[in-house]
C-alpha cells in the first residue's frame, strides 16, 4: 500500500471515550483487534491486566467483555510493571513489563501462550523493556529502556539485532520508551528522556530525528508513546505535556491535542446509580475533566482512528480522523514560496 | 578511632538528612563544617528530584498511601538535597494531616510538596501556606468553618500544637482565631468516580468570612486569617515553641508535646540561643537551622537522639544502594516504617507521632534491627559491595580491631560504645585476621565482612541518630 501523493486534512473530531475507574486502571497502551475489540493494558502499583471493551455499547452482552487478562504476579501469563502491548496479525498480544524484563504473549482470551526475555545487559537480554512493535517482515521490537537501545527479534524471542547506547547524538537513546513501525517497516522511537522521536529503517540506520526539549508546538516533555498511521502522519503522546501532537511524514507540525472526553458508557451508569458522585460533580468545576493527563501512548488503526491511553484519567480517548487522499492531478505543485494570493 | 570532624560531618547529616556512608563522608572530608553546612541549608544549589522517572515508573501513586510513602522513602534515599525532604518530615510531624480521613492522596501529597518548598522559609510564610492547604482544611474541618456556625477546630490546633503550645492563650482567642479563618476553604475537586480524583485549591470565599470586629492576644480589629498569623508569630510563645520542636527533631530527644508545659526544655539555654535566632530572624526557620547546627550544644549531641522509623529506613536503604529508577516493591520501606510505628502520610493524630525513646518497645525494636539486618544480608547490594571492596583495599589482611572499627566508619562513621566496640572485637577475632590477600578466600572474606555490618547496624548505637 502507497501512500497518498497528499491529504485534504477534512478534521480530527473526538469520538468517544471508553473505560472508567476499576475498569481501566491507568491504562498504558491499546490495541485495536480486526473484530473492533479493544484492549486496553492497565498497570497497578504493582501488576497490571488486559481489559477487552468492546467499541461500540454492547448493551445488554456486556458479560462477552472485560474479561481481567493477566493477574498481578511474578508467574507465566502475569503482570508486575506492563507497559506496552502489540497485537500481531495472529491476534496474538505481546506484552512487555519493565520489571520481569520479558515479553509475555496471550491469545484474545487472555491464556498464556509463552515468554522472552532474560533481564541483563547482553545481546537479547533486557532491562526495563518498554515499548514493543512489530514489523511486516515479523520482526518484533522493544525499546529497552535501561539499556538506551533497541533491540530486534524474531517473534520467537531470538535475538537478531540492536542498535543505540546512552547519549543524545543521532542514533543514541536516554531511556526510550515508545516504538512503532509504519508499512515501509521504518522504526520511529519515542526517546523519552531526550524529548524526541527518532526514526531509522529496519537496521537501525538512522534517518531523520523530530523535536527537542520544551512546550511549545512541536516541542516535547518526556514523550511515551508514537505512532504512525497509513497517511505516514507521525503521532506522539506527549506524556509530559499532557497533549497529543500531529506531525506529517516529513515531520512538519499540524495539529495538538489536549483531551475532549465525555463520559463513557460504562461512566455513566455507573453515576446514574451513585448519588453521591453525582451531587459532587454538581458543585465541581467539570472543564479539567475533558483533558488528558499524562497520555502514555496513541495507536491509530486502519479506520484512521486515534486511541489515547489517558493514563492518570482511567480511559481512553478516541478521535476520528477525517482525510481525504489526494493524487497529483488534484492538488498544485509545491510551491518554491508561501504566497498571499487570495484563491 | 574515628577523626572529630568526620564525625561532626557524619553527625550532621544524620540531623540533616539520612546519613551518609564511611565512602560518602570520606570524600567530604577535605570541607570545613562550616562550607558543608551551608551546602545542607541552601537545597536549591543542587539538582531536585528526577519527578519524570518517578512519575514514569511510580506514576499510579495516586492509587495508595503506601505507595505515597514508599516513593517519599525513596526521594529521601537519593535526594541531593536532604534537608529539603528531612525538613518536610519534620512539618509532617508538626503539622500531622492525616491522608486517611478523606484519602484525598492528591491533597496529601501536594502538602508534602509545600513543606519542601516552603519548609526552610518564614514560619509566616510557612503558617500561611498550610492555613490554605486543602489537606489540611479538611483535616482539622476548616472547611466546615462558617460565618453563621464556627468550627474551632483548625483555630485551636494552630495555637495548641501548630504555633504558641497550651497556657499561653485563652478559649477565647481560639474562638476569635477560628471566626478570622470563616471562608478559608477549598474548591470542591471533581470527584474521583469515574475519571480518577482531581487537585483541589484553595478558595476564600468572602460572603461566608465573618469580618467583625474581633479581640485576639490582646489585640483588636477586623481580622482575618492573615493577620491571625500575624499576631501569633511575633508571640515569644511561638518562637519558643517551634525551636522547642526543631530542638527535639533535630537535637536531643524531648518530652512528648502534651508535656512541655509542664517539663522544661532538656537544655534551656539551647532553645533560649534558638528562640533568639528566631526573633533575630523574624522567624526564618534557615536562620535558626544554622545557629543550631553550627552550635556546640548540637555537636555534643551525637546519639542523643532515637532514629524515627523513616531516618533508620532510609538510613539503612542509603547505604545498601538502591537504584534512582524506583522498585516496584518499594511499598515495602512503607510497610517497615509502619511496622516499625511510622504510617507516613497518616500520623496517629494532629498531635503528630511521640518520638524518643516511645519509638522502642520489644516489637519495633525487633522490626528495627530485622529490617537492617536483612538488608544488608545481600553482599551484591551496591553499598554492600562497595563496603566490601573498600575493606578488600586495606591492605593484606585487618585484625579484629581494625576489621570492627573500619566498619564502623564504613557504615557512616558509627562512635561506638568502648563495651559494644569490645563485644564485637572478640566476635570477630573467633575467625583471627581477615585475610584478603588470597583470591581463594574471598567469599569467605566477603561472607565475614557482611557478617560484621549485620552486628554493626544491630548494635544499641545505630538505633540512636
Amino acid at each position: 500500500m502507497s501512500r497518498p501523493h497528499a491529504l485534504l486534512r477534512a478534521g480530527f473530531p473526538f469520538l468517544k471515550t471508553l473505560g472508567m475507574r476499576r475498569v481501566t486502571n491507568h491504562p498504558t497502551d491499546v490495541a485495536v483487534a480486526s473484530d473492533d475489540t479493544i484492549y486496553v493494558l492497565n498497570r497497578h502499583a504493582l501488576g497490571g491486566h488486559v481489559t477487552a471493551l468492546p467499541f461500540v455499547d454492547p448493551g445488554e452482552n456486556w458479560d462477552q467483555y472485560l474479561p481481567r487478562m493477566g493477574p498481578d504476579g511474578w508467574g507465566d501469563g502475569e503482570f508486575i510493571w506492563p507497559v506496552s502491548m502489540v497485537l500481531d496479525e495472529d491476534q496474538t498480544l505481546f506484552i512487555s513489563d519493565e520489571e520481569l524484563n520479558r515479553i509475555t504473549l496471550i491469545d484474545r482470551e487472555g491464556a498464556f501462550i509463552s515468554k522472552w526475555g532474560e533481564p541483563g545487559d547482553g545481546d537479547g537480554e533486557l532491562k526495563g523493556p518498554a515499548g514493543i512493535a512489530i514489523d511486516r517482515d515479523s520482526y518484533v521490537y522493544v525499546a529497552d529502556a535501561l539499556n538506551h537501545r533497541v533491540q530486534k527479534f524474531t517473534k520467537q524471542g531470538k535475538f537478531v539485532m540492536s542498535w543505540g547506547g546512552i547519549g543524545q547524538g543521532d542514533g543514541q537513546f536516554n531511556m526510550p520508551w515508545g516504538i512503532c513501525v509504519d508499512e515501509n517497516n521504518d522504526v520511529y522511537v519515542a526517546d523519552w528522556r531526550n524529548d524526541r522521536i527518532q526514526k531509522f529503517d529496519c537496521e537501525g540506520k538512522f534517518l531523520f530525528s523530530l523535536g527537542m526539549s520544551g512546550t511549545a508546538k512541536g516541542e516535547f516533555q518526556r514523550p511515551g508513546g508514537v505512532d504512525v498511521d497509513a497517511h505516514g502522519d507521525i503521532y506522539v503522546a506527549d506524556t509530559g505535556n499532557d497533549r497529543v501532537q500531529q506531525f506529517d511524514q516529513n515531520g512538519r507540525y499540524l495539529e495538538q491535542f489536549f483531551g475532549d472526553a465525555t463520559l463513557s458508557d460504562m461512566s455513566r451508569s455507573y453515576l446514574m446509580t451513585n448519588a453521591q458522585s453525582l451531587r459532587l460533580r454538581e458543585m465541581s468545576e467539570l472543564e479539567p475533566q475533558k483533558r488528558f493527563r499524562s497520555p502514555r501512548a496513541v495507536r491509530v488503526d486502519d479506520k484512521g482512528r486515534m486511541f489515547v491511553a489517558d493514563f492518570k484519567s482511567y480511559r481512553v480517548q478516541v478521535y476520528q480522523k477525517e482525510a481525504i487522499p489526494l493524487d497529483a492531478s488534484q492538488i498544485a505543485q509545491v510551491p518554491r514560496s508561501p504566497t498571499l494570493f487570495v484563491n | 578511632m574515628l577523626d572529630r570532624h568526620v564525625e561532626d560531618i557524619a553527625h550532621l547529616m544524620r540531623r540533616a538528612g539520612f546519613g551518609l556512608t564511611g565512602l560518602e563522608l570520606e570524600s567530604h572530608a577535605g570541607r570545613s563544617y562550616d562550607e558543608i553546612l551551608e551546602d545542607v541549608l541552601h537545597p536549591e544549589r543542587f539538582p531536585a528530584a528526577d519527578d519524570d522517572i518517578y512519575d514514569r515508573y511510580q506514576g499510579t501513586v495516586d492509587e495508595h498511601e503506601v505507595h505515597s510513602a514508599g516513593l517519599w522513602i525513596h526521594r529521601m534515599v537519593h535526594t541531593q538535597r536532604p534537608l529539603e525532604e528531612k525538613i518536610a518530615l519534620f512539618w509532617h510531624h508538626v503539622f500531622a494531616t492525616g491522608m486517611s480521613k478523606g484519602e484525598h492522596r492528591h491533597s496529601s501529597n501536594r502538602q508534602i510538596d509545600m513543606f519542601r518548598s516552603v519548609g526552610l522559609g518564614n514560619f509566616r510564610t510557612i503558617l500561611l501556606e498550610l492555613s490554605m492547604d486543602p489537606a489540611m482544611l479538611y483535616w482539622l474541618d476548616n472547611n466546615e468553618n462558617h460565618k453563621d456556625q464556627p468550627n474551632e477546630n483548625y483555630g485551636r490546633e494552630l495555637l495548641e500544637l501548630f504555633s504558641m503550645g497550651v497556657g499561653h492563650y485563652s478559649e477565647q482567642d481560639i474562638k476569635m482565631a477560628a471566626r478570622a479563618f470563616t471562608g478559608w476553604t477549598f474548591k470542591q475537586p471533581i470527584p474521583q468516580y469515574t475519571q480518577g480524583s482531581y487537585p483541589a485549591e484553595f478558595v476564600f470565599i468572602e460572603s461566608d468570612h465573618d469580618d467583625s470586629e474581633k479581640t485576639f492576644l490582646g489585640e483588636t480589629g477586623r481580622f482575618n486569617g492573615q493577620d491571625i498569623i500575624d499576631i501569633i508569630v511575633k508571640q515569644p510563645a511561638t518562637a519558643r515553641f517551634i525551636c522547642r520542636h526543631l530542638y527535639n527533631f533535630f537535637v536531643a530527644d524531648e518530652p512528648q508535646v502534651p508535656a512541655w508545659n509542664q517539663l522544661p526544655p532538656g537544655d534551656p539555654q539551647a532553645i533560649d540561643i534558638m528562640t533568639q535566632a528566631f526573633k533575630d530572624s523574624d522567624g526564618e526557620i534557615r536562620a535558626v537551622l544554622r545557629v543550631m547546627f553550627s552550635s556546640d550544644f548540637f555537636k555534643q549531641a551525637k546519639l542523643r537522639r532515637v532514629k524515627s522509623p523513616a531516618e533508620l529506613v532510609a538510613g539503612v536503604l542509603k547505604l545498601v544502594g538502591t537504584e534512582p529508577v524506583p522498585a516496584s516493591d518499594i511499598t515495602r520501606y512503607s510497610a517497615a516504617t509502619t511496622f516499625m510505628g511510622q504510617i507516613l502520610y497518616d500520623p496517629p493524630s494532629v498531635e503528630g507521632w511521640h518520638t524518643g525513646h516511645e519509638w522502642i518497645d520489644g516489637g519495633t525494636l525487633t522490626e528495627r534491627v530485622n529490617f537492617a539486618v536483612d538488608e544488608l544480608a545481600d553482599k551484591n547490594r551496591i553499598g554492600v559491595r562497595k563496603i566490601i571492596e573498600a575493606l578488600e583495599t586495606q591492605g593484606e589482611s585487618l585484625s579484629p580491631s581494625e576489621l570492627v572499627d573500619r566498619g564502623a566508619m564504613l557504615i557512616g562513621a558509627l562512635h561506638l560504645d568502648s563495651v559494644t566496640r569490645r563485644a564485637l572485637i572478640e566476635d570477630v577475632s573467633v575467625d583471627g585476621d581477615l585475610s584478603l590477600s588470597s583470591m581463594g578466600d574471598s567469599a569467605n572474606a566477603s561472607d565475614r565482612i557482611v557478617s560484621l555490618l549485620q552486628s554493626l547496624v544491630s548494635c544499641r548505637e545505630y538505633q540512636f541518630a
